[in-house]
Order: C-alpha cells, then structure tokens, then sequence
C-alpha cells in the first residue's frame, strides 16, 4: 500500500568528478518567486534536486496571533497572492466554523462567486507564466502571456468594481463579505465571463495540438498515482494523476452543493495532463459563476453587524480546521481560539508547500530545460510556501 | 559608373554598404518589436521619438555609455576578442549579395558557397564568447549552440542549393537573373520550389537561435545564454551580428526563392523590391518566432538529424533528377 | 514528390504539424489586427470605478465646515499595521483630533478604517497620484490628510454606507426597505 519510492531517503550527492552543481534561484527569471533549487546536473541530466525555500517568510502565523479575527482576513490574502479570495475564505471560514456563526444565504453565492473568478485569474497567470518559461520572454511564450495577462485584467476589473482593489482585497469577513454588488456589476461579469470564454479556446488553439507543446510537456514530471497520494500534493496536481479528489465535492463548503460542475480528472500525471486539468477548470469555473449570477438570492451579506470596533468578534473557546479548494489546492487553516478577539494559534496550511514535497521525486532523470516545465505545471506560489 | 582605381570603388561601396547595414539593423530591432508588440495587444515603443522612431538611437546611446566589465577569472583575450569573431563573418557575407543588377559589393563566382562557408564561421566566435565567460552558464549555452548551428548548416547548405541546381550556377546575380517575370521566382516552382521555401524558414530559425529554436539562449533558463557576462558596446556588437545575420539571411532568402530584385515597375525599382521582400521573410520569421514555445535542445537535434537532413537530401535529389531530366539528360 | 518512403505515420505527423502551425499563427494574426489594449498613462488615465481603494483623506462637515474627525481612536486600534496616530483634543460639544499621523507608505489600503470610523471622517479617495522620490512625504499629518480631502474625488464607500451593507437587516418597524437592499446594491 505504502509507496517505497514515496518512503525512500534520498540522498544528494553533490560531489563526483561529472557532476555539476548549478544554483537556480532565488534570482531567476523563472523561479515562480524566490526560490532556490540546487540541481546537481551530469551533462544535461539532473540527477538530484534539492530545493531551499524560506526566503519569503513573513511570520503570519505569529502575526495572527497578534491580530483580531477583524484584522487578520485583509493580511490573509497575502499568503497565496496570486489566488487572494481563497485564501482570506479559508481564515475566515476557521473562526466561523468554531464559532458556529451563520452565514447567510447570499454570502454564501457571493464567496462562491469570487472564488471561482479568482480561479479562472489564478489560472490565467499560471498559464502565462508557464508559457513563458517554456518559450522564452521573447518567443511564444511572452505572446501567450499577454494575452493571459489581457484576460486577467479583465477579471481583477470586475473586482475592482467590486471590492476596490486588484489584487489584495480583503472582501471576507468573520459572518459574511464586506461587500456587495455594486448596480450594473452582473451585468459587466456575464460579459466578462463570455469573453474569456472565447479566449480560454483561442490558447487552446495555440497550444493543444502544437506538437513543440506536446513535446515539452508529455511525459515529462510524472507523478504516479500512488506518489501523489502519499506524499500529501493537492490540487490540480492530483487531480492530474488519477485521483478524484476536489475539497468542493468533498465536503462542500459554502453552498458548492447548489451547483452543477465537473471536476476534470487526468490519468497521465505528466506536465501535459496537469495542464488540461487546469484548462477544463477554466470552463468548470465560468459554468460556476453563471450559474451562481442566475441564482443569486437577495439577503444580508453578513450574519454579524458591520465592524465598528476592533474587538467586536470574539470566537468562543476552541480549535476546528477550515480547508478550501484553492487554485493550487488545499488551502487549509487551524485555528486554537481562547474566547478572545485573537486567536491563540493558527497555523497555515499553504497548498504550494505540500506541494513543492514531490519536486525531488519526479525531477531527477529530466534535463534542465524539463525542470522549469515542471515547476511551471506545479504553479507555486511562495506566499503560501513561505507564509 | 565614374572611372575610378578600383581599390577606391571597392572602398566606397563596401564602406555604403557596411553603414548601410549598420543602419538597417538598428532599425529592423524596432520593427520587430513593433511587429511583435501589435501580435500582442499591445504598442511597441511609444514614447522615444514619434512613435519610437528614435528608439534605437537610444539603446545604442545607451549601450556605448555602459561600463565595460570584465569578469575577474574571464579568459580576457577569448572573451574580449569574441564578439570581433563574431560579428566579422556576420558582415562579410554581405559582400555577396549584389542589390540591383551589377550592383554589389563583389558579385563572386562562387557567391552562394562564400556565404555559406563565412557565416558558418560565426559559430567560432560564439563558442569563445561561452568560454571566455567563465560562467556556468554561458557554457552550457555555447556548447548547445554549437551542437545546434552545426547540425542546421547542413540542411542549409542543401535547401540553399536547390536554386542552385536550377540556375545552374554558383553566382548569386546569376540565381537572381534567372528568376525573371512574375511568376518566374524559384518559390513558385511546382512542389520543389514550396517545399524548399518551407525547409528554408526552418533552417534560418535554427541557424539563427530563433525561437523554437532558441534553447541556447532561453532567458527563462540561461538568462542569455552565452551573452551572459557581455554589458555595454561588446553586448551591442554581438546583437549586431545576430540580427545583421538574420538580415543576411532574409535577403539570400529573397535572392534565392523570391526573384530578388524582379518586380514591376522601373528598373532603378529594383533594390526596393528586394529590400520589400527580405523584410517579408523576417517579418515571416518574426511572426514564427512569436507564436511557438520553444523545444529542448535533444528534439531539436533529433528534428535536424532525422527528419531535416533526409528531407532536404531527398528534395536536393528530386531536384537533380528534375533538372537532368528536362534538360533531356545533356549538361 | 515528397519523400514518401516512410508509412503512413510520418505522413499523418506531418499534416499534424501543419496544422499545429497554421492554428498558432492564425491566433497571432488575428491578434495583430485587435486593437491594443494599452492605456497611455500619464497623458490618459482609465476611469476608476466608484469603489477605488486610492490615497486616504479626512473630510469636513459640508453643512458645517468643521472637521468630522471626533478623535475617538478607532480607526487607529482597527489599523492592522498601526500607521495611524491619533491623539484626542476635549471640547466642550464636541471631541477633535489634536494631531492625526497616517504613514501612507506602510499602509494596506484594506479599508478598514474607513469602515470603523463613526462620522465618516477618513475616507479614501479615487486617485492614488502622490508618487514621490523621498518617502518622508508620505508621511501624513492632519493638514495633508485635510488638503488631499479637497484635491482628488473621493470614492464611493465611507464608514456608514459600508457598515449599513454589511449589517443584517433591522426588523421591520414602518415601511422599510426590503432586507439586503442598501446603498449600492441594485440586483
């Protein structure tokens, strides 16, 4: 049942008389942040990885500490940047669950909302920067990437309008959202939707058949299906190795259960098969947000009163773990609350850091150029690495 | 033509062509950059002269007032002497192509087999510039490009032959006479004539380390390849012989399968039209170089070696057999 | 006339690479001739949407022309990186701020204190234009803070609007507005 490739120890060996060590990172062009693998290379070959993370720690866990749960959700979209709504639900929706607070109906259809959209932007970037590492910031690759780059602005102005910020937003709260539909947003969002619709088929058109695509990217990073159920990745990544497992069907959270999607699964467990995963969630995401545009039930935002003082939400004694199926997995946060307005402890559970566990599993035996195809298709993002 | 002693002819018109050169490659650097940029939903350089007209004037201002740094454990003689050894042959061939009729810097005999054999050359220069980096990277990315450029000269040097054969001589005003008319241009040949256009594009993107074939200077990888450690006048100098190549190999693209200087209108037109087409084959260029991703460096030997090579011999003998043929088996 | 020595396979990979190629520059091509999607910052600003997170600013009463600030300090206790001092000056009707520092360069831009403040005294603006070379100008006081309040427009949300969308509705004393229906909310 146990793996033993997942259970083995490897040992790097840095020395030899045809080994190379060469640094990648933490400057590079293509680390998705900063990030440092140590490769040991023979020719072109990789023969061992060891990767040094850590250069992007900011302590949030001490500083949630420090922070009421009024505080806290606005600096809990900066562990995963790139997906920021996923990440503040998944904070916020800890201290509701030990607290047992409702969450109103409409509340519910909104985080579903933003979440799905911050998926599809999440996805754009991921996809424009894969491409980039893979056809160079002056090729193809910078091509794709505008025009993904494009279509996310599309996205992050629709949040705009929403919420008034691009990036880091700070829409959740302890009960509900702080925000509400502005007049004439559901409007902009069915178009924007339909748009990037269109434009998901024309990158499909540019890469599915290349066969320079192809080759770049099957075969290549295999994880097998009793890897990744071992060593602990979530995501599109397991879901590109055989394994239905989507938290959004799991255990539902937030009314997912009013909805009808698909949850993509490959079998392949190559490069290529976590990038059709991605590019179907795409659409899956989009379905979902018209379905929730054409359902969305009036109501309050939020079950508690709007903050007015810093200690208003106080979550009574206990611990309870909240996980939500962010753009590159579990995202997942533990809460040890004391009854006061700040917790005792929280701890993070940053779906890029399981992660980044299989890097020096599946790299080994690819040549360097291979390496940046997969950290690409693994998508980290070193906010929630590091937290 | 005026009477003069042909050591000064020859100076002038090598010296205009040199310059013109020059010129020209500064200003094909913001065509394609604007080219690219209108692929991409975007605007090129905007702000530097009227619509970026004086960009390159600027980047070149600006490369020449860098300092000049060399890295301390470089091999200085190989790394300082590399881009002279890089850029000469990239300018030399030039020399062969002759612009109008009668109009060239040196029409040889020999002309297409000079251009060949000198831009070859190039890969030397390259191969000092990896190794006189003292960098890791640099040198991986130098022994890739000679692998690549080596196995992509020969498929060259075959496709380039087809018009040869055709013509039936090795001179490049030859080629270019013989493609008269209209429809006289070598591409338009039946079968021959498009397949060897096609295997032409893609041994020009090999030769010239464009993308999809540019793994050598993969940024996201290499950051540069084997112009890693080069700042300043020594980093402009090699992007002068890479894209004067590129232009080199435009207009030997435009000779050989386009009709060169053919067109209608007047015959003092003639330079034009040439000039017209070989900015249509790099803009063709471009535009592959801006769609693809790029591929690893053993598919791209291994599309050299199995697939180019065989495809260009074989076309190569088609093209004998055709012309044997319709010459009825004499010379 | 190709060579054609090699089975079917090769033949069918070919016409696949074809195709391949054609569709990727065809998705090019036709992006050539989109319209750019560039906006020429500075000469040409895109229209901010009502909501913008900009530069923060504190308000007058425009009835009465007196500051709104009433000194109470909870925008400073809310602040999640404290960039905000506020010290309290008693009157005799009513409280004011003595002095009131905001370091807008460690500022999140989060809103919530916009959200916290009781008379709507600190709000942000639709503009984020105070680009400068030394960072100690972005170190507001009171004046500053006063003076961007008339420079740029302010947007849409301030204390009361945000906390009246958020709350649950009130029970339905006389003819209130439906449950949910707040300022801004039109769906």
């Amino acid at each position: 049942m146990t793996d033993p490739e997942a259970r083995k120890v490897i040992e790097i060996g840095y020395g030899g008389s045809e080994r190379l060590t060469m640094n990648m990172g933490p400057q590079h062009p293509s680390a998705h942040g900063v990030f440092r693998a140590i490769l040991t290379l023979e020719g072109e070959t990789v023969a061992a990885v060891d990767a040094v993370i850590g250069y992007l720690h900011r302590c949030h866990e001490k500083l949630s500490e420090t922070l009421t749960y009024t505080q806290y959700p606005s600096i809990a979209s900066k562990t995963d940047y790139v997906a920021a709504m996923t990440s503040e639900l998944a904070y916020v929706r800890a201290a509701e669950i030990i607290g047992k607070f409702e969450v109103p109906k409409r509340a519910q259809y909104l985080r579903v909302l933003v979440a799905e959209l911050q998926r599809v932007a999440s996805h754009c970037l991921w996809l424009g920067t894969w491409c980039l590492d893979m056809g160079g910031a002056l090729g193809g690759g910078a091509t794709v990437f505008l025009y993904c780059i494009r279509e996310r602005e599309a996205v992050l102005d629709l949040f705009e309008s929403l919420v008034g910020a691009r990036l880091l937003y700070g829409f959740h709260q302890v009960g509900g959202t702080r925000y509400d539909l502005p007049p004439g947003w559901t409007q902009k969002c069915r178009e924007t939707v339909a748009h990037i619709e269109k434009r998901v088929d024309e990158y499909e058109d540019m890469l599915e058949g290349n066969p320079f695509f192809l080759a770049r990217t099957q075969g290549v990073g295999v994880i097998s299906r009793t890897l990744a159920q071992e060593v602990g990745i979530s995501g599109p990544l397991i879901r590109g190795s055989g394994v239905n497992y989507d938290i959004r069907r799991m255990e539902p959270y937030s009314s997912y259960e009013d909805f009808d999607f698909k949850v993509p699964v490959e079998t392949a467990g190559d490069c290529y098969a976590r990038y059709r995963v991605r590019m179907q969630e795409f659409r899956e995401s989009l379905k979902i947000a018209r379905q929730v545009l054409d359902g969305l039930p009036e109501g309050p935002i939020s079950s508690r009163p709007g903050v007015k003082s810093v200690g208003q939400v106080r979550v009574p004694k206990g611990e309870g773990y909240a996980r939500v199926e962010g753009a590159r997995g579990e995202v997942g946060c533990y809460l040890v609350t004391d009854g006061s307005a700040k917790p005792y402890r929280m701890k993070w559970r940053g779906a890029s850091f399981s992660n980044l566990s299989v890097l020096p599993h599946i790299i080994p035996g690819h040549k360097v150029a291979d390496v940046v195809a997969i950290m690409g298709s693994v998508d980290p993002v070193f906010g929630e690495v590091d937290r | 033509m005026p009477e003069l002693p042909a050591p000064v002819y020859y100076f002038i018109v090598a010296f205009t062509v040199l310059n013109a050169v020059i010129g020209m490659v500064t200003y094909v650097t913001l065509l394609e950059r604007k080219f690219a940029a209108r692929m991409q939903s975007r605007i090129g350089p905007y702000r530097v002269g009227p619509h970026g007209l004086l960009q390159p004037i600027a980047d070149a201002l600006k490369l020449m007032m860098k300092e000049d740094v060399v890295p301390t454990l470089a091999d200085r003689g190989v790394y300082n002497l590399a881009p002279i050894v890089f850029l000469i042959p990239c300018m030399l061939i030039f020399a062969t192509i002759p612009f109008a009729p009668g109009l060239g810097v040196a029409d040889l005999n020999i002309g297409i087999l000079f251009f060949l054999a000198v831009s070859a050359m190039e890969i030397v220069g390259l191969f000092m510039a990896g190794w006189g980096s003292n960098n890791k990277y640099a040198l991986l990315s130098a022994m890739r490009a000679v692998n690549q450029i080596i196995s992509y000269d020969l498929p060259f040097i075959f496709v380039a032959l087809i018009p040869v054969l055709l013509t039936g001589s090795l001179r490049l005003g030859d080629i270019a006479a013989a493609q008269s008319g209209l429809l006289g241009a070598f591409i338009f040949y039946p079968i021959i004539g498009q397949l060897a256009f096609i295997a032409y594009i893609v041994t020009t993107l090999a030769a010239e380390n464009r993308v999809p074939f540019d793994i050598l200077e993969a940024e996201s990888e290499l950051v540069a390849g084997f112009r890693v450690e080069y700042s300043g006048m020594k980093f402009a100098l090699i992007q002068l012989g890479e894209y004067a190549h590129m232009i080199a190999t435009s207009f030997l693209g435009a000779l050989l399968f386009l009709g060169a200087w053919s067109g209608p209108g007047p015959a003092w037109l003639g330079p034009f039209w040439f000039l017209l087409k070989a900015m249509a084959i790099f803009l063709l260029v471009t535009w592959v170089r801006w769609s693809f991703v790029r591929i690893r460096v053993d598919q791209i030997l291994q599309i050299s070696w199995k697939i180019m090579m065989p495809a260009t011999l074989l076309l190569l003998m088609a093209t004998a057999l055709w012309v044997a043929w319709r010459s009825g088996g004499g010379a | 006339m190709a060579p054609d020595a090699a089975p079917r396979g090769f033949l069918g990979e070919v016409g696949n690479l074809c195709r391949a190629v054609f569709l990727a520059m065809r998705s090019t091509f036709i992006n050539f001739f989109r319209k750019p999607v560039t906006v020429h910052y500075p000469t040409v600003t895109r229209d901010y949407p009502d909501r913008f997170r900009g530069v923060l600013a504190l308000t007058y009463d425009p009835q009465t022309g007196e500051e709104n600030c009433i000194g109470c300090r909870l925008c400073e206790y809310i602040c999640p990186p404290q960039v905000i001092k506020v010290e309290m000056l008693k009157a005799e009707k009513r409280n004011f701020a003595k002095t009131f520092t905001l370091e807008l360069y460690a500022c999140e831009f989060c809103e919530l204190c916009v959200q916290v403040c009781p008379t709507d005294a600190i709000i942000m603006m639709k503009s984020f234009d105070v680009a400068t070379a030394d960072r100690r100008e972005l170190l507001f006081d009171k004046d500053r803070l006063h003076a961007v309040g008339q420079q740029f427009d302010p947007s849409w949300a301030t204390g009361n609007l945000l906390r009246d969308m958020q709350s649950p509705p009130k029970p339905a004393k006389t003819a209130e507005p439906a449950p949910g229906k707040a300022a801004g909310t039109a769906e």
